[in-house]
Order: structure tokens, then C-alpha cells, then sequence
């Protein structure tokens, strides 16, 4: 579905001078300076993968997901979605792609919904019969015949962004960009939202990448994670793998009948105390959860025990900081 | 031509949002309308015979003017200013459509709406209260309403092309006053330009503005007859083509920009 070749972006911006004087030269003689947005990015999408696309912001997602739309020119490397280069033909592009941007509504502001969606079938040519149908599947999923006669004004911003989920979807295309769908919405219409996602995916089969900040997100909707940092891709993988590779640690929380001395155990290492319990940090690869519970059970009596794995965000954050601290050596 | 029907529904459907905007502009045509023809009538009581037409043609050229006011500029610059700072402009050309024949499109909507609600009551109003004429005859009528609509094709391309301008400079507000404002003198919106001295009315027969009022406007009083009629039409066409080959020019450029920049 999508193919990335050593993909880069420069921005050439004009540098600016400090002060008012500093403005009025750069009037006249402007100094620029580049920076490299996307640096040198390959990947591929095949068609019915769910990606989760993430990174901090000015990673580089926003950039390369417009190139992905056609809306921006690569500075050099190769894309191809569907077969297409999407800068060469972007409008015969735009008709096989949706997008939805979390910030912005592509919907009319004055107007009841129904009547956007309106508009966008006549724009995308979509047959009565395609219009008909994709209203009643989004009328179900999305509860839109809720509001669709309201301007979208007057919408709460989780109606607008399925409102805007259905106008992205409404010209059935094969590949959807989400960039940040869920930004700002509370915990019920995103679970609504992540639910939709999902469905559209499975049962017809349209290539989704998502852009988010919310692991969660990522957690419940995606397969596959791609991760992006100062222009780079720095991991892409399964959910699974991310966890098997970044998170060989785990914890094990006692809690003991009563109070005991701090004590270390083989392969594991003490972290923190707090009452009667104890945290124990092993690398699950060194030793196993049971040859430590056993362990320590063989010392003293205790009452209860869970095993702790890291959660995604806290890989995530590893995996950046990671990479900055590389990113900090090199330049040394 | 469907979706140019789109975005006119669209407007209806604003309309309801904004009935203050809309009751404002009706009321504004009216006092307009009843004030152009006051004026008309007092300067022709001064001096009768001075201004080259009959005082029912004049009147006639300053009602009809006022009821069509609004159907010119209907909004691209503002438009385009809009979706580049808010970067919404990325969503638009996320559309399967040419950006040029997109604001063409939604301008003409709104034009169309605008000849239901505002231009064709604000005739009839006209005819009933102010002495507007009706056109000498049939044909007249229809080169009328052919020389309006090159008008006002005339009219979206200046102000494309001041919209592309407003994407470069992100400000447009004391530009697009300036603009407006000598469009509307040099189109002839409120004085014909046969009344226009010397210079002036050689550089106003020149500027394509001429297009806009003037030409329907003398089509219909039947200030322009015969073989000047034609001559005028195909004035309107000459100016259309050249702003047209320019527009997609500039747009060429600022889209250029937009996408090796970033908006």
C-alpha cells in the first residue's frame, strides 16, 4: 500500500535577526538556514495494517505524513502509496486517501452537518447508492443521525471529530492518515472513536495510520508501532516485539505478613520499600518470576504477590530518551 | 455544474446562521436604491441635460446597480487568507478538485445565492418603488444578464488573484479596502463612466473594472447599442482571458510554495 524510500525534507526558512533593526535587514538580505525534517525515513505499509505512528512533537510525523498526501514535496527519495507518487499526481491521489486532522474540521462551520457531507458527495462524485449506504454504516457506528442536522458550531468536539470521521470515509478510500483524531476528547468518545477505528479496519479493510500521543491509543487500536524522533525512525515493530525487545524488565511487588529488613535476592534487584511491601526489579530473561517468588517465600511468609510489567508509555520514553542520548553522543 | 449548486446550498443553509448579515445587506440596498435615485433626480432638477442619458435610464443605471451590488467580490480573498493561517489550506488541497475551480465553485454558490435573495427581490422592490425600468426589449435583457455574468467572472478573478496576494502576505484587510474601493469607482458602480474626465475616463475605458458595472449596467439602460454592445462583450472576454492565464500563473507559483514549504 505504501512504500518509503530513503524519504528526506528540508525546510529552507529565512533566518531572522534578533530586534527591529535585526527585521528591517532581513527584509532585504535574508540569510536562510535548513533544517532536515525527515531524515532519510523508509518503511512499508501493506494493505489492512492498522500503524500506530508516533513520536514527539516536531519528529517529523506531521511532515511525512503530508508527503504521504501529496501536499508536500519531498526534498529527495521515493513514495509510492497505491502505486501512485503523491506529489506527481496528487489529485488522482487525494481520491483514494482520507484524512482526518485532530486541530482542524474540514466540515463547514455554519451549516448542519448532513449538508458537509453533502457537499464532499458531490466533490468526490460518490454514487447515490455508495452515499446511502456509508450514511446508515456511519449513523450506526458513530450515532451520527444524533446531530447531523446541528452546525457543526454548535457540536461538542467529540461529535465533530466523528462527524469528520465520517467525512473523511465518506468516498470509501483504501488508505486513512488519523493525525491526532482523538486530541482533547474524554475518555467515552474516545473509546467510541478507538472502537470505530477498529471496525472500519477489519471489516473493510482500509490501511490506517494513526498519529497520537496517547499510548492507550496505540495499546487498543494498533498492530504495529512505528516510532519517529528528530526525523528518524527509530523503531517499527509489533506492540509484541517492542515489549519483548525494550521491556526485558519486570517487577515483582510483595507483600510480606509483616515487616522485614531489606534483603537482596539473586538476579533481582531491591527498588523500593514501602510498609510491607517490596518491589523487586529482574530482567525476566535472567531469571524467571518463579525462581524469585520462590526465593524469597523460602525467607519469609507472604501475602500476596503481583507481577508488574512496564507499561508502553514508560518503553516509549525509554526508547526516546535512548535515542537522544545516542543522537548527543554522536555529536560529541 | 452540480457543485456549483452544492455550495449555493451551502450559503442557504449559512444564510440561517447569519440572518443579521443578511437582514443588514437587504436594508443596505434599499436606502442605497432610495438614495441613488434621490440624488439622480436632484442633480437632474440642477441641470438637466447634463449628464449625456435621460434621468429614467440614469435612474434606471443607479437602482439597477445598487440591486446587484452584492453579487461581485463574493469572498475568495478572506477565503484563502483564512485557510493559510490556519493551515486549514492543506485540507483543501486535499481534495480531489483544482484549487482555482474550487474557489470558483464555492464563489459562484455564493453568488447564486445571492441573486435569489438579494438581487432579483432587490429588482423587483426597484421596479415597484423606484422607477426602474424594465429593458427595451427581450434581447437586450439577455445580453444583459450574459454581460453580467462575465462581471462577475471578471470580479472573481481580481479577487482570486488578490487572494493568492493575501497567502504570500497573510494580511489582506487595508489591501483588500484599497482594492475594493477603486474597483468599485473605476467599474462604474455608482458614477457612469461617460461622466469620468479626461484622463481618468481614458484609464477607467482601459482597466478591467470597466467590466464589472459598467458594461451590463449601459447594456440594459440601453446606453450601449448595436455593434457596441458586441465591442463591449468582447472587451469583458479579452480581460477574462488575460486575468484568467494569470490566475493559474500565480496560483502555479503560490502553490509551488505551499508544498516545497510547508504553508
Amino acid at each position: 500500500m505504501i512504500q518509503v524510500k530513503h524519504l528526506t525534507k528540508d525546510y529552507k526558512r529565512v533566518k531572522r535577526r534578533e530586534g527591529f533593526l535585526g527585521s528591517v535587514r532581513t527584509l532585504f538580505s535574508a540569510d536562510y538556514e535548513t533544517t532536515r525534517a525527515v531524515d532519510d525515513i523508509s518503511f512499508e505499509i501493506q494493505e489492512g495494517e492498522l500503524v500506530g505512528y508516533i513520536g514527539p512533537n516536531g519528529a517529523g510525523k506531521s511532515t511525512s505524513i503530508k508527503m504521504l498526501c501529496g501536499i508536500l514535496v519531498p526534498t529527495s527519495g521515493e513514495i509510492k502509496v497505491n502505486g501512485l507518487v503523491p506529489h506527481k499526481s496528487r489529485m488522482e491521489n487525494t481520491r483514494q486517501i482520507g484524512a482526518v486532522f485532530g486541530q482542524k474540521t474540514q466540515l463547514w462551520w455554519d451549516v448542519p452537518v448532513i449538508e458537509s457531507l453533502k457537499l464532499f458527495r458531490d466533490i468526490y462524485k460518490v454514487p447515490e447508492a455508495q452515499y446511502k449506504r456509508n450514511l446508515e454504516l456511519f449513523n450506526e457506528l458513530l450515532d451520527l443521525n444524533e446531530f447531523q442536522n446541528t452546525p457543526v458550531r454548535q457540536l461538542s468536539l467529540g461529535q465533530r471529530l466523528r462527524a469528520d470521521m465520517a467525512a473523511a470515509l465518506l468516498h470509501n478510500p483504501r488508505l486513512l492518515f488519523l493525525d491526532e483524531p482523538m486530541i482533547g476528547v474524554d475518555v467515552v468518545a474516545k473509546e467510541r472513536l478507538r472502537t470505530f477505528i477498529k471496525e472500519i479496519n477489519r471489516d473493510q479493510k482500509v490501511t490506517i495510520l494513526l498519529t497520537t500521543h496517547d499510548m492507550t491509543d496505540i495499546e487498543k487500536v494498533c498492530s504495529r508501532i512505528m516510532i519517529i524522533d528528530h526525523g528518524r525512525i527509530v523503531y517499527d515493530g509489533s506492540l509484541e516485539q517492542i515489549r519483548a525487545e525494550y521491556g526485558k524488565q519486570r517487577t515483582l511487588v510483595v507483600e510480606f505478613e509483616e515487616e522485614v529488613q531489606d534483603f537482596s535476592a539473586p538476579n533481582a534487584a531491591l527498588v523500593k520499600t514501602e510498609g510491607r511491601k517490596k518491589w523487586f526489579a529482574f530482567n525476566r530473561f535472567e531469571t524467571s518470576p518463579s525462581t524469585l517468588i520462590a526465593d524469597i517465600t523460602s525467607r519469609y511468609p507472604i501475602l500476596d504477590l503481583a507481577v508488574e510489567e512496564p507499561e508502553i508509555e514508560e518503553i516509549v520514553r525509554t526508547i526516546y530518551r535512548g535515542k537522544s542520548e545516542t543522537l548527543a553522543t554522536e555529536t560529541k | 455544474m452540480k457543485l456549483f449548486w452544492a455550495f449555493a446550498r451551502q450559503n442557504f443553509h449559512a444564510v440561517a446562521a447569519y440572518r443579521f448579515d443578511f437582514f443588514l445587506r437587504a436594508s443596505s440596498i434599499l436606502v442605497l436604491m432610495y438614495g441613488i435615485r434621490w440624488l439622480w433626480i436632484t442633480l437632474y432638477t440642477q441641470r438637466p441635460g447634463a449628464f449625456g442619458v435621460s434621468l429614467g435610464q440614469m435612474v434606471t443605471y443607479g437602482v439597477l446597480s445598487m440591486a446587484i451590488s452584492n453579487l461581485f467580490f463574493t469572498g475568495p480573498p478572506y477565503y484563502m487568507a483564512q485557510q493559510v493561517r490556519t493551515g486549514a489550506i492543506d485540507l483543501d488541497l486535499l481534495k480531489p478538485l483544482d484549487f482555482h475551480f474550487h474557489m470558483l465553485a464555492r464563489s459562484t454558490g455564493e453568488m447564486l445565492f445571492r441573486v435569489l435573495v438579494l438581487a432579483l427581490p432587490g429588482m423587483l422592490v426597484g421596479y415597484v418603488l423606484f422607477d426602474l425600468q424594465l429593458p427595451a426589449d427581450s434581447k437586450t435583457g439577455l445580453l444583459f444578464v450574459v454581460a453580467l455574468f462575465l462581471g462577475y467572472l471578471v470580479s472573481f478573478h481580481l479577487d482570486f488573484l488578490l487572494g493568492t496576494l493575501a497567502l504570500v502576505t497573510l494580511e489582506i484587510h487595508s489591501i483588500d479596502w484599497a482594492f475594493h474601493a477603486t474597483s468599485r469607482f473605476f467599474s462604474g458602480q455608482f458614477i457612469p463612466l461617460w461622466l469620468f474626465p479626461g484622463v481618468v475616463g481614458t484609464v477607467a475605458n482601459v482597466l478591467p473594472f470597466r467590466s464589472i458595472f459598467f458594461i451590463p449596467l449601459s447594456i440594459y439602460t440601453g446606453a450601449l447599442s448595436g455593434r457596441d454592445i458586441g465591442q463591449a462583450i468582447n472587451f469583458q472576454l479579452l480581460w477574462l482571458f488575460i486575468l484568467w492565464i494569470l490566475s493559474r500563473w500565480m496560483w502555479g507559483r503560490v502553490q509551488a510554495r505551499i508544498v516545497s514549504q510547508g504553508g
